[in-house]
């Protein structure tokens, strides 16, 4: 697949603090860059961190060209993102890496999709809640399980009540009220994204009830592009097989689950 | 303006060249743009079977550069000369094959095959600090760089340059025996070993504890050596390290480079290998240099 990413300068049209250290950027995009797809993730200079800072497409409007970007406080180059200010340019290669195949597992009927996500894995997943409803016409019925640790840093539980059956877990393991509705129904596909363990875990489940699922992963990068191969996870096509290893940012973001090999 | 310069008797359109490692074979970059504005690229260290390389993490960042502990992962000289040399060498740049290994033979085989290969230069990569066997062993001391080099001349029907770690006490004696052992060009410098640690986990960072620094952090101790190393040889000098503007390219031609090549840069600016030729030329057009050879080894110190 020939990409279609391209090294544009991007301004920032709101910043709202939408949680405790979690920020809504929005960015309106230079006329060069493509359509993005939900999973796929934008490399963003920051001023003042040496290499840039990966970030998945939150949401995308092709009318206006605006695309939205949720940052979590995590460190020096996010705590400078979220301080970014309306009217502010930076540079962005986009869209980068490969999106949830969304389109390859509707298949033109009503998909019966579930979205998991822990933390600030939501992100993505608003906007893939946002593409299968669009392609549904509205009426996807979406379900979405999501993780917080504390309430204060929950957001987005609002927006994906929207799209469909939205629960809300504070604390404890999001999967928990996942293996109970799996009890009563197997969805089409489940697509995910959060820390390791909590996708660890969902792999089992997933394995057990049988269901496909697919999930954006993470691993600090270089250049994004996949030139330098230091974005590397193990995964494994299948239980048994050698475990290779393949760049995030080029052979993922997102992968079928049963593929990933958790350390 | 003549941007050309002669490279041990291959020719480069412009003294830019991408650096090994951070190029991958090229195909990422020209999905960017057009990668026939090198002069040059240096494709992914080879050996001669295929490598995994370390586990993750494999980076960490500094306030100006990083640290990497890829460890070759490579798809082997076979592959690359099957699957990826055809395309590239149809892209209008002078192909450097890098090459690494554990032990002398997987150097001279991996030599050999490329040898019957279009690939223009073979750049032997003595100097990777992220593998447990032969890479930086070779390159620490003139003996060994000697042993090496003059094991893969013997197989070498292209121009070998040799390329040195910064890793060594006197980067001149290193230089000089690589140019005796039958080098016809020198490059430098690889990455400098280095470690990074999280204090909170008191843990490293990159799973191989140690990695390589690069970029602008390295950029004054790889001028030093460039400027050292092309006074003690004959060959031509192939200078990097944290070359990130056309001006820094500028610096190391000045030092004594013939050319120049640019790693990391590539890794924080995407779109760095034709922003950097463009600087180049400005530095030149704006100094009165109307050609690149001007640079190589002005340095003045009257
Ligand atoms: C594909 C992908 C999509 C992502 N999407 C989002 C998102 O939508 N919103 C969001 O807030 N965060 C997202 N992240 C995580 C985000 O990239 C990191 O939180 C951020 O890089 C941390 O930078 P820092 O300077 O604040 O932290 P520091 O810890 O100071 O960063 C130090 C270095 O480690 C890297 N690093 C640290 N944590 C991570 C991490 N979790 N993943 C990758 N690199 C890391 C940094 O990039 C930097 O190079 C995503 C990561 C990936 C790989
Ligand atoms: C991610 C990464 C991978 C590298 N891999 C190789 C390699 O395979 N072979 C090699 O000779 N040098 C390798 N290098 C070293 C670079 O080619 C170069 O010598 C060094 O990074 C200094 O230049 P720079 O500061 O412009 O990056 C690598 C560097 C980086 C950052
Ligand atoms: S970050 Fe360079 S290959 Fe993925």
């Amino acid at each position: 697949m020939k990409s279609a990413a391209r090294d544009i300068v991007s301004r920032v049209i709101s910043n709202e603090r939408i949680a405790d250290r979690i920020h809504d950027i929005r960015f309106a995009l230079h006329s060069a860059a493509e359509p993005p797809l939900p999973g796929q993730f934008a490399h963003v200079s920051v001023p003042g961190v040496f290499l840039r800072r990966p970030i998945s497409i939150a949401g995308f409007d092709p009318a206006s060209r605006i695309a939205r970007l949720i940052v979590r406080v995590a460190g020096r180059g996010t705590d400078i993102l979220s301080h970014m200010k309306t009217g502010d340019e930076t540079r962005m290669t986009m869209p980068l890496g490969n999106p949830y195949p969304i389109r390859e597992l509707t298949g033109g009927e009503i998909p019966d999709i579930w979205l998991v996500g822990g933390g600030i894995g939501a992100a993505p997943l608003l906007y893939a809640a946002d593409y299968i409803s669009r392609l549904a016409g509205g009426r996807a019925g979406i379900k979405t399980f999501l993780g917080f640790r504390d309430a204060a840093a929950a957001f987005g539980a609002s927006e994906f009540e929207a799209y469909g059956e939205t629960s809300l877990d504070i604390g404890g393991f999001v999967t928990d009220a996942l293996t109970e509705s799996l009890g009563k129904k197997i969805p089409d596909a489940i697509l995910a994204c959060g820390p390791a363990p909590m996708l660890s875990s969902l792999q089992k489940i997933c394995a057990r009830s049988g269901v496909r699922a697919y999930a954006s992963l993470e691993e600090r990068m270089g250049c994004g592009v996949g030139a330098c191969l230091v974005c590397n996870c193990g995964i494994s096509k299948d239980a048994g097989d050698e475990v290779s290893y393949k760049r995030v940012c080029r052979d993922g973001p997102v992968f079928p689950l049963p593929e990933v090999v958790f350390k | 303006m003549n941007m050309s310069v002669d490279l041990c008797g291959v020719k480069l359109k412009n003294p830019l060249i991408a650096a090994s490692g951070t190029f991958g074979f090229g195909r990422e970059y020209d999905e960017l743009y057009d990668i026939s504005c090198w002069g040059g690229i240096s494709v992914k260290g080879l050996t001669n079977e295929p490598r995994t390389g370390n586990p993750p993490h494999r980076i960490a960042e500094t306030s100006s550069g990083i640290l990497n502990s890829v460890g070759l992962q490579n798809p082997g000289v076979d592959a690359f000369i099957r699957e990826e040399l055809p395309w590239l060498s149809r892209m209008g740049v002078v192909v450097i094959a890098n090459v690494a290994g554990a032990t002398t033979d997987d150097y001279t085989e991996a030599v050999r095959k490329l040898s019957d290969s279009p690939v223009d230069i073979i750049e032997l990569n003595i100097s990777c600090p992220n593998v447990k066997e032969g890479g930086v062993h070779f390159g620490i001391c003139p003996k060994s760089v000697s042993k090496v080099t003059g094991a893969v001349r013997k197989r070498c029907l292209k121009p070998l340059m040799v390329k040195l770690s910064p890793n060594v006490s006197d980067i001149a004696s290193v230089a000089r025996a690589a140019e005796d052992a039958g080098a016809d060009a020198i490059s430098l410098i690889n990455t400098i070993t280095g470690m990074a640690i999280d204090a909170r986990t008191r843990r490293p960072i990159l799973a191989n504890i140690t990695g390589g620094l690069s970029g602008p952090a390295i950029k004054p101790v790889a001028l030093r050596m460039t400027w050292q190393a092309s006074k003690a040889v004959a060959v031509p000098v192939v200078g990097m390290g944290g070359i990130d503007t056309g001006t820094d390219a500028a610096e190391f031609l000045i030092a004594g480079a013939r050319a120049v090549m640019i790693g990391t840069a590539n890794i924080t600016d995407p779109t760095a290998g034709p922003r950097i030729r463009a600087e180049l030329e400005n530095f030149m057009s704006e100094n009165g240099v109307d050609d690149a050879n001007e640079l190589v080894g002005s340095l003045r110190t009257d």
